[in-house]
């Protein structure tokens, strides 16, 4: 039985912890303007490490953010995503008092690539250099792809339906396609999206195996895709969480709806198969366009997933023409993570974060370090392009063979 | 260290285990709330018993980590401690 006013999923409040700012609206400016902060790895421990380039956070206090209670129990990408939840929350007008009056309408739904290595690195040296007896409990729940979403939800009291997708880099755009299907299926509010703290030695050189891991040293030489000089990705933490709350809902308190979850779809090709990425990403794009109800000509602007490995960035403009036709070669396209770096799950939700804010100001960021392009594309560099994009389709690949695309369709505001 | 655990011993250890500040004198008057209200989960109460088994150099009763409230867990892990010297 189909029913007459299907529930849509909006996008109410955005919430960033990125390299590039701590609040949505520092990440909103830098990436509007450009401003690449790349830069060599500081990390204690990962000095000597091959990785010379990343996107690192700065200016994130967590004491100041988090209570100690929570702290001593979570990772960094657990501290990034209870921060960055908190941010969305607030951005939506929902506070303690709104959600402690419905807390099954609202659930949590996050992506993880890597979980909490810095907090697990700590805990097996207790373990290696004095015996299991110093391995402290939390160590059972802290590391776990799943500790973001648990700890959001019981910090916030929420008990709706909860998730966790681990597919990959991808999983972050498939986290926000599983919050919209649970706001189909009942749920009011979902908070979702993805963090990522890969920063730590021990994450370091778990990536050390990846072939398309940038050991370049040079910050501005070290992840330029689509150009003849695309040498890998270099990676980055943090991340963003977005509420996602049905249409009605929201425009029952007032809420302006910021943009419509319009279409998702993924599909899997194999890890690092990047001349087969194509096919998947191409049929990913279809998909999501078939949800939407959304034709080829309609899409405003492209968020690319511009992994920086020729072969792969070759897959992905092909990708491109093959689902979107000639449309594919006059649409813009833009890859903004050239300013703060590839945050694996976390990477395509601050894309998506960045595709709301692009429309709601009518200017579509630029790819920053990236000049000569050497595929049929309309990259966006150097600077801001003013457009009146209305529709957006962010990309994302994962090493491990995920793609998916999600189409995002401008909100209504807060008219009715 | 002394002999026997304190409350204020037991105030340090629920900061550094969990998390968790309360003051000493304020944990005295509350000795008879439920860890849960300090809040202290039950992972915490695991962290603090292998914190003082790594102290003392002996193992808690297992029940140590199921008790209720300060009161109940001080009692048994100091007659523990007693029962081992």
């Amino acid at each position: 039985m189909s029913e007459p006013h299907p529930r849509r999923a909006a996008v109410t409040g955005i919430g960033v912890v990125a390299p590039n700012g701590t609040s949505t609206e520092t990440f909103w400016k830098s990436t509007r303007e450009g401003i690449s902060v790349l830069d060599r790895v500081a990390r204690e421990g990962c000095e000597h490490l091959p990785l010379r380039v990343a996107g690192q956070i700065r200016d994130f206090d967590p004491p100041s953010a988090i209570e100690e209670r929570y702290l001593v129990q979570t990772d960094r990408f657990t501290h990034f995503a209870m921060a960055a939840a908190d941010l969305a929350l607030d951005d939506a007008g929902l506070d303690r008092p709104a959600t402690d009056a419905a807390p099954f309408s609202v659930g949590v739904v996050t992506a993880a690539g890597s979980g909490g290595g810095e907090f697990g690195q700590r805990e097996l040296q207790q373990l290696w250099s004095k015996g299991s007896r110093f391995v402290g409990p939390y160590q059972s729940i802290a590391w776990f792809y799943a500790a973001s979403t648990g700890q959001i939800s019981i910090r916030r009291g929420f008990k709706g339906p909860c998730g966790v997708i681990a597919s990959d880099e991808a999983g972050g755009l498939d986290a926000l396609a599983h919050a919209a299907r649970a706001v189909r299926r009942g749920t009011d509010v979902m908070v979702a999206g993805a963090t990522e703290a890969p920063l730590a030695p021990y994450s370091v050189v778990c990536q050390l195996g990846y072939g398309e891991l940038s050991t370049v040293e040079d910050p501005e030489r070290a992840y330029r895709p689509f150009t003849a000089a695309a040498c890998g990705f270099v990676p980055a933490e943090g991340g963003a969480m977005l509420v996602v709350e049905a249409e009605a809902a929201a425009r029952e308190r007032g809420a302006p709806v910021r943009a419509v979850l319009a279409g998702h779809a993924a599909t899997f090709t194999g890890a690092s198969r990047w001349e087969q990425s194509r096919e998947g990403l191409a049929e990913a794009i279809r998909g999501a366009l078939r949800e939407a109800g959304c034709a080829p000509e309609e899409i405003d602007v492209v968020f690319a997933d511009a992994l920086g490995v020729p072969e792969a960035d070759r897959a992905e403009a092909l990708a491109i023409a093959d689902a979107l036709g000639t449309h594919g070669t006059r649409v813009p396209v833009t890859a903004p993570k050239t300013a703060i770096g590839r945050g694996y799950g976390a990477a395509p939700v601050l894309d998506a974060a960045a595709a709301v804010l692009a429309m709601e100001h009518g200017v579509i960021p630029p790819t920053p370090n990236v000049f000569d392009i050497c595929h049929d594309l309309d990259l966006v560099t150097t600077r801001a392009r003013a457009a009146e994009p209305r529709t957006a389709l962010v990309l994302s690949r994962g090493l491990m063979g995920s793609n998916s695309a999600l189409v995002l369709r401008l909100g209504a505001g807060d008219a009715s | 260290m002394s002999d026997r655990i304190t409350v204020e011993e037991l105030s340090e250890l629920m900061k550094k285990a969990a998390g968790v500040t309360v003051a000493p004198e304020e944990l005295k008057q509350r000795c008879d709330s439920g860890f849960d209200a300090l809040g202290i989960d039950s992972l915490g109460l695991l962290g603090i018993v292998g914190e003082l088994e790594n102290r003392y150099g002996t193992p808690m009763p297992p029940d140590a980590e199921k008790s209720k409230s300060p009161r109940q867990f001080l009692e048994l892990t100091n007659s523990a401690l007693l029962a081992g010297a």
